[in-house]
């Protein structure tokens, strides 16, 4: 288990780091945590000419407050999610998304940014900055631009960022305060990949019982995190309740599109994909209430 | 591995099925192949490069077209192997022409995937294989489009 030969680089600032991928296009490729590209080079799967190892770039490892929101830079680790008080404060449910993610060893090297640019369509971070409408900074030699999370994952392992962009920054806005989130997977072991996996928010408005925005993000059922629209449409309006939860989970079942595997057929994904929705709801449901 | 599809081409069967069997159109639309040369009745040889992200495998193998019965139906053979793995599978296409003069090409088929491949990237077969047939057709439905306005002009 040796990777390929590649030239190594560390460059000690961005755009260092930047000079070198655009020399390079197409053959480079980013190290923060290593945690997804360490076992594709040791495989041969993956054999980049070019490795850039940005770990060594100041300025990068943070969780910072913007506005009202949390912005976390490309060498954070995925233990941030656990560690940072910021998260806690205005992104709960990212917290309770650090307990889904991976094992504590690979949290402690993993990178928040690594995980969003790697794209794996079971992960969570990518379903959460879908579901949260987090902005994904791409800088590139020339410029840097914001891609909303929506427009960002295109397909297994593919983003919209360019060979000679790196993702140096992932900006979640704080939902808004009468919104609840939950997330919820089903893996064969804690800390693997999910199966299926769920992140739900809903609100309800004040003066009556009656849902008026939800959110359903499923990952593990196709090449990208999948938005349900047709089953967040079925909540709005209605009374938050097992009727409404039940229309909904039965919907996005039919309309995601999973996989047969070793692992589970698609059969079964459907099944838990409704399942989870159900008990997603409840849970954000359970945390208007308490509020 | 099942793989099943349903691809609808505007036109009728018997241009969809020329379509079908030119190896040029199926090379220009197979994801990743890099070269289809002849190499006797209805076998070829062909080099494929396919990437998912940054995983990239270089495949070598054959193609094979059988049981023909133009414009109706024939399967495909294909076989192929690399460093990350192996491939070996049989599809049956089958074309239906409606009554609306469209064509609708059925696929029908079964792949075994080995190896390096076969054991990591096992979550991910069946949807990679979904999404390669998908572009497949949809490079050849373009193509028709062309072909078409060219016979038409």
């Amino acid at each position: 288990m040796k990777p390929a030969r590649f030239e190594y680089y560390d460059p000690r600032n961005l755009q260092e780091a930047l000079e070198i991928l655009h020399a390079h296009p197409d053959d480079g490729k980013i190290l923060a945590g290593g945690q997804s590209l360490m076992p594709l080079l040791n495989m041969r799967l993956a054999r980049p000419k070019i490795i850039v190892d940005i770990n060594r770039i100041e300025g990068l490892n943070y969780v910072k407050a913007t506005g009202t929101g949390v912005a976390i830079g490309a060498n954070a680790r995925q233990r941030a999610l656990q560690t940072e008080r910021l998260i806690g404060e205005r992104l709960v449910v990212l917290r309770e998304a650090g307990s889904f993610i991976a094992h504590p060893q690979i949290c402690s090297r993993g990178t928040i940014c690594g995980s969003l640019a790697h794209a794996d369509p079971a992960a969570e971070l990518p379903a959460l900055a879908v579901a949260l409408d987090a902005e994904l900074v791409a800088t590139g030699p020339n410029a840097a631009r914001a891609i909303p999370a929506g427009g960002f994952f295109q397909s297994y392992f593919t983003t919209a960022l360019q060979p000679d962009e790196i993702l140096t920054e992932a900006r979640f806005p704080a939902p808004p305060e009468d919104m609840a989130w939950s997330i919820l997977e089903v893996s064969r072991r804690h800390g693997d990949f999910a199966l299926v996996g769920i992140v739900a928010g809903l609100a309800v408005e004040r003066e009556r019982p009656v849902i008026n925005r939800a959110r359903l993000v499923y990952f593990g059922v196709g090449a990208t995190p999948m938005r349900v629209n047709a089953a967040e449409a079925l909540l709005i309006g209605q009374a938050p309740g097992e009727d409404a939860f039940d229309a909904a989970a039965q919907v996005a079942g039919q309309e995601i599109d999973p996989s047969n595997d070793i692992h589970a057929t698609a059969e079964y994904r459907r099944a838990v994909a409704a399942t989870l929705t159900r008990r997603a709801l409840r849970a954000a449901m359970e945390k208007l209430k308490a509020n | 591995m099942k793989i099943e599809g349903r691809f609808i081409f505007p036109a009728s069967i018997q241009p969809v099925w020329e379509l079908l069997i030119d190896p040029q159109s199926l090379q220009a639309c197979t994801p990743g192949c890099k070269s289809l040369s002849e190499i006797g009745n209805d076998e070829f040889e062909a080099t494929l490069e396919i990437g998912v992200g940054p995983i990239k495998g270089t495949f070598g193998g054959k193609i094979l077209m059988r049981e023909k019965n133009p414009p109706f139906s024939y399967s495909l053979v294909v076989e192929g192997s690399g460093a990350v793995g192996f491939v070996r599978g049989e599809g049956k296409l089958t074309l239906e022409q409606s009554e609306d003069d469209k064509t609708a090409v059925l696929v029908a088929g079964d792949a075994q995937v080995g190896g390096l491949i076969a054991g990591v990237g096992q979550r991910l077969l069946e949807g990679v294989a979904k999404q390669m047939m998908g572009q497949f057709f949809r490079c050849l439905q373009s193509q028709l489009g062309t072909r078409l306005a060219k016979s038409a002009g």
